[in-house]
Parts: C-alpha cells; structure tokens; sequence
C-alpha cells in the first residue's frame, strides 16, 4: 500500500468510527426521549 | 424528539465544519513531510485524538472525584463521568488504531510493545473495565463509588502514559507540540492545531449527548423498577384463589403407580 493509502485507511476508520458511534448515542437518545412525557421531551 | 437542543445544534454545525476544514487542509491543501512523506498526514489525526482520550479519561476522574466528596456528590457527577468514559474509550480505541496505521509505513510494524503504545492499551482495556463496573448489578450508590475508585485508577495510568516517551526510550516520537518551540511550522502546525479544536468540539458535542442519554437511561431504568415494583404490589394485595375445600378433587393429586 502507498503512503497515502495508509492516509486515507487512518482517516476513513475515524470518520467511521466517529460517525457510527454519534448516529447510534442520536438514535438511543430519540428511542428513549420518546418514552418521555411529551411536556418533557425538550432540553434546556 | 432527541437529546439535542439549540446548543448541541450549534455546536455539532461548528464540529463539522472545522472537521471539514481540517479535511481539506490535511489531505490537499498541506505540503508533504520533508522525513515522513505523505504520512505526515496523519499528524492531523492522530495526536488529537489521543489527547481527546486523556481529555475524556480526565473529565471522568475529576467528575468522579466531584461524587465520591461528600459535599459535592450529586447524581449528575456520575453520569457525567460514565458518559465522557465511554468517549474516551472510543477515542482511546481510534488512537490505537491510527497510531497503528501509522506504525506500519513508518516503523515497518502494526505493534509494538513500546511503553506508549503499551500504556495506551491499557488505558483502553482499563476504560472498558470502568464501563463493565458501571453496569455491574449492584446499588446504584455503591455501583457509583465503585466505578469513581476505577476512574481515579485510569487517571493514574493517563499522566503515566503522557509521561511515557519523557521517562523511558520509546519508539514512538515525542511531543510535536513542544512548548513555546513546536517541530512543525506554518501550514501543517495550523491545520494540527484546528483539528484539536475540531476533535474538540465533537468531544463537546458527544459528551452532551451522552450525558443526556446517561439521564434517560437511568430514569427509565428507575421509572422501570417502580413499575415492576407497583405491579408486584398490587398483585399481592388482590385476594388469592379460594380454598380447596376437602371433597373437591384436586389437580396436584400424585399419579397412581
């Protein structure tokens, strides 16, 4: 592999990872709130 | 119908714009290294995520400190330091790997057990203890102190671990940033700098989520066993079935040989 194959591999697992790792605490959070009275499903 | 607000709206918006920005200076707009070539590339990654983790590993200790004095204990200093140690050990993991992926164009290996690369394995193998502790089936007062002791302990092996290429002979490099004489200049040391700030905003970003996240958990987790609690209740209090009067045949009548 070239040296910016290796790069782009660093770059793409963090993207990734980050990304999965946000959807999933976002889709969590939107499952849960749900469960919430609806006059407390907003943040301060 | 989310754990976001006004802020974590803002401040995701600003995440991924200096993510972007960072992008686009690190892969086109930076010149090559003149000793590491294009693999200086990864210097926009890499040591930011690492300090992220310390970072992360850092708010814990100290929220966890923040619980276990008894003047300052209140619920939110535990789910404080449960939601920033799980960042910390995605960052801790992503550090791993893109050290990693560095090492073997630059070292000519995936690993090595140098002290850095070693220390920091154990933090992440640490950082999955306390999250194992966290869910650990006790009290959730005494689950809390528990979990606090272990993240005092991953705070030791953090300032061990920043110490590590200073204290021993390491194959891993120094500190780019050396205070007040950086190695790297112009460009590069602009775009290493913004993806500190954007690393640390996603930081910011996630860790209120997270937090939020931790709140529901543990009130749906509450809200659950009272449930569980009133139902059991209310069965007990309904009158039971009538008594098997002594003529009548009963169905637990042992089978005959």
């Amino acid at each position: 592999m070239s040296q910016m194959g290796y790069v782009y591999l660093g770059w793409a697992v963090t993207g990734v990872v980050l990304a999965g790792y946000s959807l999933r605490t976002l889709l969590r959070g939107r499952k849960l709130t749900r469960s919430l009275p609806p006059q407390e499903r907003t943040w301060r | 119908m989310s754990t976001g607000n006004v802020t974590t709206r803002v401040l995701g918006i600003a995440a991924l714009a200096t993510s972007a920005a960072v992008a686009v200076l690190g892969l086109t707009v930076t010149p090559p290294d003149v000793v590491q070539g294009e693999l200086v590339r990864l210097i926009y990654i890499h040591p930011a995520v690492s300090t992220i983790a310390f970072v992360a590993f850092g708010v814990t200790a100290l929220a966890s400190v923040l619980y276990l004095v008894p003047r300052t204990r209140a619920r939110r200093w535990d789910l404080l330091a449960g939601a920033s140690g799980e960042i910390g050990v995605v960052f801790c993991a992503l550090s791993l790997a893109t050290g990693s992926i560095w090492g073997r164009p630059a070292w000519g290996v995936w690993w090595t057990w140098d002290a850095r690369l070693t220390l920091t394995a154990l933090l992440c193998a640490m950082g999955l203890g306390y999250l194992a502790v966290r869910r650990v089936d006790l009290p959730v007062e005494r689950r809390s102190m528990l979990s606090a002791v272990v993240a005092l302990a991953i705070l030791f092996v953090v300032v061990i671990d920043h110490y590590a290429t200073e204290w021993w002979r390491t194959l891993h490099q120094g500190d780019t940033l050396e205070r007040f004489k950086p190695l790297i200049h112009g460009q590069q040391l602009m775009t290493m700098l913004l993806s500190f700030v954007a690393f640390g905003l996603i930081y910011g970003w996630l860790v209120i989520h997270r937090f939020r996240l931790e709140q529901l958990e543990e009130r749906v987790e509450t809200e659950g066993l009272d449930h569980a609690l009133a139902a059991r209740r209310a069965e007990a209090a309904e009158p039971g079935p009538a008594p098997v009067s002594a003529g009548a045949p009963s169905t637990m009548e042992a089978p005959r040989p």
